[in-house]
């Protein structure tokens, strides 16, 4: 009885032993490991400089103005993302009267070895502009114009608004700014 | 002398640099000791970021990033991959680009993947990447299509893909391949001979410093 006993015990034992190694060969190794990539997108980013004669700010609030006067008021624009851009401005007149027309009030000494005007309203400048860059001054003076800002514009509030466009350029050849793609029609800044 | 022996250091400094300074590629490395894996370079948005190519895309961009995979330890692994697709919230904005990823061996061979970045496509499921032996490596290659249509609502946006890696450890058999060869031996000269005469020189200055103080 107890020789069994002992036989029994040992093919228990040699069952246990064979089990776990044959676990140990079935069972391999197995690790995950987790990893979040990221794609980020890029962006256009300009600055509308807008600067007095001293190169001073121009008053947000505005300066008086009288018919005839040449106001100095210098714009240029800065590229200021990672990424060249083709870049157009328009300028937009305006009065705070109902009555009134700011047509032709002002008139501006563009920059026309830098910047081109074209059919569409728009003024291009005439090359791509690169990250950190400015560009020369669009216009640096605006005329009041006499003969159409007579007195019946005393009191009135005149505006010349610069809104300016920019497009990518990598990706994005053109043989002139204007033939570029993908302007956007809101003003970036 | 001095200011020789000063220019020559930064000199060496600065080829230094310049030389690790190539592209960036991603690398998945299995620690068989950890038995974990590590990620590599991360980035300012993941610690586990293996796409430093992907980072402020374009419109019209193609842009590809190489990633490899490794097995640094001695053992035996199969190793796996998967993706699990955008993040919550990412969705929408990676929808809009094309990724594909492959074996850069496989040059002629299908993509393993090829869909919307936000999906997970053929990569649903684990996808064998091959045996790789101790010091084995696979290299992928991973191409992300820009469409030139992309529209300014997708600017300045940022998405998260997760991708897994799994490893099997294997028995190693007898007739198992060593570690093998990588052919990186282009520079070995180089820079031995950069690290032992940098070396000298320090030492030759910091020793004629010492001297002079004395005198």
């Amino acid at each position: 009885m107890k020789k069994i006993k002992a036989s029994l015990l040992i093919v228990a034992i040699c069952a246990v032993v064979v089990t776990f190694f044959s676990q140990g060969t079935l069972a391999y190794y197995s690790t995950v490991g987790t990893a979040t990539n990221v794609v980020t997108s890029g962006k256009i980013k300009l600055v509308i400089h807008e600067t007095t004669g001293d190169d001073t700010p121009f008053p947000q609030e505005g300066i008086y103005i009288i018919p005839g006067q040449i106001v100095s008021k210098r714009v240029n624009i800065e590229n200021a993302c990672d990424h060249p851009f083709y870049l157009r401005v328009k300028l937009v007149n305006g009065i705070n009267s109902q009555e009134l027309s700011a047509q032709d009030c002002f008139n501006i000494n563009l920059n026309n070895n830098a910047w081109t005007l074209q059919d569409d309203g728009f003024i291009y400048y005439n090359k791509v502009l690169n990250p950190g860059e400015k560009t020369p001054y669009v216009f640096t003076e605006v005329e009041i114009v006499g003969e159409k800002v007579n007195t019946d514009y005393i009191g009135k509030a005149l505006t010349l608004t610069v809104n300016a466009y920019a497009v990518q350029q990598e990706n994005n050849p053109a043989e002139h700014p204007w033939l570029a793609v993908g302007w956007p029609t809101e003003e970036v800044a | 002398m001095k200011r020789f022996l000063t220019v020559f250091l930064v000199a060496v400094l600065v080829v230094s640099f310049s030389l690790t300074a190539v592209a960036e590629g991603g690398s998945v490395t299995y620690n068989g000791q950890s038995k974990n894996f590590v990620f590599a370079p991360g980035s300012q948005y993941s610690l586990t970021d293996l796409f430093p190519n992907f980072k402020d895309v374009m419109p019209g961009d193609s842009i590809t990033q190489e990633i490899t995979v490794r097995n640094t330890q001695n053992v035996k692994v199969k190793i796996y991959m998967r993706s699990l697709g955008a993040q919550n919230g990412s969705q929408e904005f990676l929808s809009q680009l094309n990724l594909k990823v492959q074996k850069s061996q496989d040059n002629l061979m299908p993509y393993m993947f090829d869909a919307a970045a936000d999906q997970t496509a053929d990569l649903t499921n684990w996808v064998c990447l091959g045996t790789l032996y101790s010091g084995g490596e696979v290299n992928l290659n991973v191409i992300l299509n820009v469409p030139t249509t992309l529209k300014n609502d997708y600017k300045d946006l940022i998405g998260y893909i997760d991708w897994q890696f799994m490893v099997e450890e294997l028995p190693t058999e007898p007739g198992d391949p060593q570690a093998p060869q990588t052919n990186d031996n282009s520079l070995i000269g180089l820079w031995l001979a950069l690290i032992v005469g940098s070396a000298t020189l320090t030492i030759t200055t910091l020793i004629l410093k010492h001297k002079r103080k004395i005198i």
